[in-house]
């Protein structure tokens, strides 16, 4: 989005008017969307803190007062995870969704992915987001929001420090801390792991 | 390793370095082989994360003005009409209570029934009745010049009995009119706002929500019709 256009459709969401603020979402929904997947790892509650972050988002878009536009709407989807993660606590829930022979649920990803791919690689490319949804599930949350913001988002440093109003260096410790727990959660599931990755190889790029 | 390496490695990774540490740190790599193993790690999970394919947003999050609360804009007539409906339910409920508490007060037993006590008292409380007493019969008057006798003389308890008995004689002598009227004065202070200003207030508040309901009603249609 044209960042003058963007900064237009701001300032007439901020007179009321809730078509522009609805162009910002058409053009956020995506991101903020898998924020909230990603951090959740449910898909339903992702959809549900989505649309109270935009809510929420519309009814407070008076205190935006410039800056970066996605840091400010991922500050917000990433509380209304907060409430949801709350919520769950209180109320937990079973899935619906049935188990696999494993005990793992099973879940068919609506990826952006390419068209072109086979089924085989289809089914591969879902068992490692399943992987790598599985290692994000057991990083302590705010471990898990700095770095779903800056290497699932690729937000930088200041947005993720604005996005979660914690100083930039607890943000460089908290990525780097995040991304070796990761690291080491990803060795047990070597075989999924594309060639470049695998640990044995090291990677030159 | 320590924790302090690994940050620097990972900000390096992602260009958050200053130039001057940046450059310390790549003359570390060339000869640290743990750093170097380290940095493959970590560079490993980033590009994993980063490579991690979008998903499609399942529905469109758009928001309609009922989510948000929003309401069409009203004409300018709804806010006077607002005022008006506010203030006449205000004020029947006003005059409501003040004449309920009227009922009580005059509905209540009065200790220690002397004569002359209870006129006054009776005036103070309900002044609207005291004064359609006072305007139906000049006789109302004569109570109030006769109450003061008995303080001229000695308080014996036989010249109050003697005060009190002409008194009251003297109030059904000038008038049957006053005597007559003297029943009726409890019911009067009972309201002492009359029926036709409640029915007014009323009538004000019931007409203003119905104009208020119409008005907001063709606001919403209008607004429905433009989406």
């Amino acid at each position: 989005m044209v960042n003058l256009n963007e900064q237009a459709l701001i300032h007439d969401a901020q007179q009321g008017n809730l078509d522009a603020f609805n162009t910002l979402i058409i053009h956020y929904q995506d991101s903020v969307f898998n924020t909230a997947l990603r951090i959740l790892g449910d898909e339903d509650q992702a959809a549900d803190a989505a649309q109270e972050a935009f809510i929420s988002a519309f009814k407070s878009i008076t205190s935006f007062r410039g800056g970066s536009f996605k840091a400010w709407l991922m500050r917000t989807v990433t509380n209304a995870c907060y409430d949801e993660l709350r919520r769950q606590k209180r109320r937990p829930t079973t899935p619906l969704e049935p188990d696999s022979d494993d005990g793992e649920e099973m879940d068919s990803p609506r990826w952006l992915a390419d068209p072109n791919m086979t089924p085989d690689q289809k089914a591969e490319a879902d068992e490692l987001e399943q992987a790598i949804q599985h290692c994000l599930n057991n990083l302590p949350l705010e471990f898990k929001t700095v770095v779903v913001m800056a290497d699932i988002q690729g937000m930088d440093y200041t947005e993720v420090a604005t996005s979660v109003r914690v100083p930039l260096g607890t943000i460089k410790s908290r990525l780097a801390r995040a991304r070796l727990r990761l690291r080491e959660c990803l060795r047990g599931y070597a075989e999924l792991l594309p060639a470049s990755f695998r640990l044995e190889e090291g990677n030159t790029t | 390793m320590n924790q302090r390496d690994v940050e620097l490695l990972s900000a390096y990774l992602d260009g958050e370095l200053k130039p001057s540490d940046s450059a310390r740190l790549e003359a570390r790599l060339k000869t640290d082989r743990e750093l170097v193993s380290v940095m493959d790690d970590l560079r490993a999970a980033r590009n994993l994360l980063r490579q991690l394919p979008q998903r499609r947003a399942p529905r469109n999050f758009t928001l309609t003005r009922k989510m948000v609360g929003q309401n069409p804009p009203m004409p300018r007539a709804y806010s006077g009409f607002r005022f008006a409906t506010a203030l006449a339910t205000l004020l029947f409920v006003f005059t409501f209570g003040v004449n309920f508490m009227a009922q009580q007060l005059a509905a209540a037993p009065v200790p220690g029934m002397g004569g002359g006590g209870d006129v006054s008292s009776f005036a103070q409380e309900a002044p609207a009745a005291a004064e359609s007493i006072a305007t139906e019969a000049p006789a109302t008057e004569a109570p109030a010049e006769l109450v003061p006798l008995p303080t001229q003389q000695p308080p014996s308890e036989d010249s109050v009995r003697t005060a009190e008995t002409p008194t009251e004689e003297k109030i059904g002598a000038a008038g049957n009119s006053v005597a007559q009227d003297q029943p009726q004065a409890p019911n009067e202070a009972q309201v002492p706002v009359s029926s036709v200003w409640q029915t007014a207030l009323a009538a004000i508040a019931i007409v203003g929500a119905l104009f208020m309901l119409l008005m907001r009603q063709s606001a919403f249609r209008r607004w429905r019709s433009k989406e």
